[in-house]
């Protein structure tokens, strides 16, 4: 695992399938927004894993707009803990 | 989209059933029908209208309350479980708020434009009965939303100006009919400043901290500016309520002028948003956003000028038009045109293995144009009408606002039978 992307508010890493982000604590609609900003201009490879505190539900007509798809992991998937949604992005076209 | 279930399931419980939101949404956009309606049949009182039973005041509360609150209602049902992670306790109570509060308004403004006080005591207990309990919903969701202060700071201002409003509104309704109040006129003033600058003033306002962000993609607003601006806010809608109930000139000029200094912090934080955010074509929502921006300091110069006679004979009758249609229904109906696809697909992403269309499909883009076009042009002649005193004016205005408010209907039935056709 490695940083890819260190960022002042929320961590960014890469792992061999996917480029994390870590958008908890962020006041909405801060996560929505640095998940899109990362899609729209950072290094998102065709994989992301988003780590949240909540349901991005205003994100998921965003996500369609832009072409990923999306679901979210089961617990105990990735380092999560029982409050932490861990979200799976898969660009369309990938 | 296997695991999706799960997802979705989690997310339901915090997403009202669309039927909820959307019910609000369909009653405010008959609501804004009627309303230019009624003030087409009422254009020889309306434009310089001081009060009193009759077409004109029930006018004013289709759009207060039909248009602005049952928006409010439906909005921030939705929306404030969705972000404060914390699901409704029951979906029954605020089916309950609209079982009361849409009856009751219709009775409301049946009384009022027939002069019955008998129907517009009732009515307004009934209304009164369904604010009170929205009141709770919004409190129980307020005392969760710890990770939105500024959002819940300026919720919990307008759920005390919602108290206080229904109070001072029940108090007027009883006044036609058994006239207990000395000065009629300053404690109706005190009704509207609260209504439109407290409930819903500050509901529009903290709201913004979120929608705007959110629609324009930038970040939130910075915590300190937004906490002064709700605080010179707040300062304004208590003074501006006691020196109306007081009739002191003084103490409403000082509450224009922290209003004056809340709005300038406030549009400078939306403008910080625009300019920083990802997204910077924002389409004809925002164009309807930017114009009630605009009248947002608008109406408080006006109040204050008519407040010292510069604001012509229907000074005060414009200052009012310019508060509940200027600002807060061009906000408002500017919101629900973005809003309103976007709830639709939202829920629509709730179905498990379907896959919603974009939004673009989804907002027709045909009647919102109208829609837009003939409101701003309405309220530009519904203005000039009272300005100059001319009802053939005003009733040209009212009957381009039932054309847009027509559109408005076909845009927001479009969107409504797209989500059935999903489910």
């Amino acid at each position: 695992m490695k940083r890819a992307q260190p960022h002042d508010s929320y961590p960014i890493w890469r792992t061999p399938e996917a480029v994390h982000i870590d958008v908890r604590g962020l006041q909405p609609p801060e996560p929505m927004v640095a998940i899109l900003r990362m899609l729209d201009f950072g290094e998102a490879g065709s994989v992301v894993i988003a780590h949240l505190d909540r349901e991005p539900i205003f994100l998921y007509p965003e996500l369609d707009d832009r072409g990923w798809s999306y679901e979210i992991m089961p617990p105990g998937v990735g380092a999560g803990n029982v409050n932490e949604v861990i979200l799976r992005l898969v660009r369309r076209d990938a | 989209m296997t695991l999706a279930a799960s997802f979705l399931g989690g997310a339901k419980s915090r997403l009202l059933p669309a039927s909820i939101p959307f019910r609000f949404f369909g009653a405010a956009a008959i609501f804004q029908l009627l309303m230019w309606l009624a003030l087409l049949t009422s254009s020889y009182d309306a434009t310089n209208f001081r009060g009193g039973l009759g077409p004109v005041l029930a006018t004013v509360h289709f759009l207060t309350l039909g248009v602005l609150t049952s928006t409010a209602i439906g909005a921030s049902a939705q929306l404030l479980p969705v972000a404060t992670r914390r699901p409704l306790a029951a979906h029954w109570p605020i089916k309950l708020v609209f079982w009361l509060f849409i009856p009751g308004l219709i009775a409301l403004c049946a009384g009022m434009y027939t002069a019955i006080p008998i129907i517009v005591t009732s009515a307004a207990v009934v209304t009164a009965v369904g604010l009170v309990i929205f009141a709770g919903i919004l409190a129980d969701n307020l005392r969760r939303a710890t990770s939105l202060p500024v959002v819940a700071a300026y919720g919990w201002g307008a759920l005390l100006s919602l108290l206080l409003l229904a109070g001072i509104g029940l108090t007027l309704a009883g006044d036609y009919q058994i006239g207990i109040l000395p000065d009629h006129g300053a404690v109706a003033l005190t009704h509207v400043i609260l209504g439109g600058f407290g409930f819903m003033g500050l509901l529009v306002l903290g709201f913004s901290h979120i929608l705007v962000p959110m629609f324009s993609l930038a970040a939130t607003p910075a915590t300190r500016p937004a906490f002064i601006g709700f605080a010179l806010a707040g300062a304004a809608v208590a003074l501006g309520s006691v020196g109306a109930v007081a009739s002191s000139s003084l103490t409403l000029t000082f509450a224009a002028s922290i209003g004056l200094a809340a709005a300038g912090l406030h549009l400078w934080l939306m403008h910080r948003a625009l300019a920083t955010g990802m997204r910077k074509r924002l389409g004809l929502s925002f164009a309807l956003i930017r114009t009630a921006w605009v009248m947002l300091p608008t109406t408080l110069l006006v109040g204050l000028a008519a407040l010292y006679g510069y604001a012509g004979s229907n000074g005060p009758t414009l200052f009012g038009f310019l508060l509940i249609g200027g600002w807060l229904l061009t906000f408002l109906l500017g919101t629900l045109q973005r809003i309103l696809p976007f709830l639709a697909s939202m829920h629509a992403a709730r179905t498990p293995g379907k896959s919603p269309p974009p939004i673009s499909e989804l907002a027709a883009s045909g009647p919102i144009k109208i829609h837009a076009m003939c409101h701003v042009m309405a309220l530009i002649a519904v203005a000039l009408a009272i300005v100059a005193d001319t009802p053939a004016l005003l009733r040209v205005g009212a009957a381009i606002g039932l054309v847009g408010a027509s559109a408005f209907i076909w845009f927001a039935a479009g969107v409504m039978r797209w989500l059935v056709q999903q489910a």
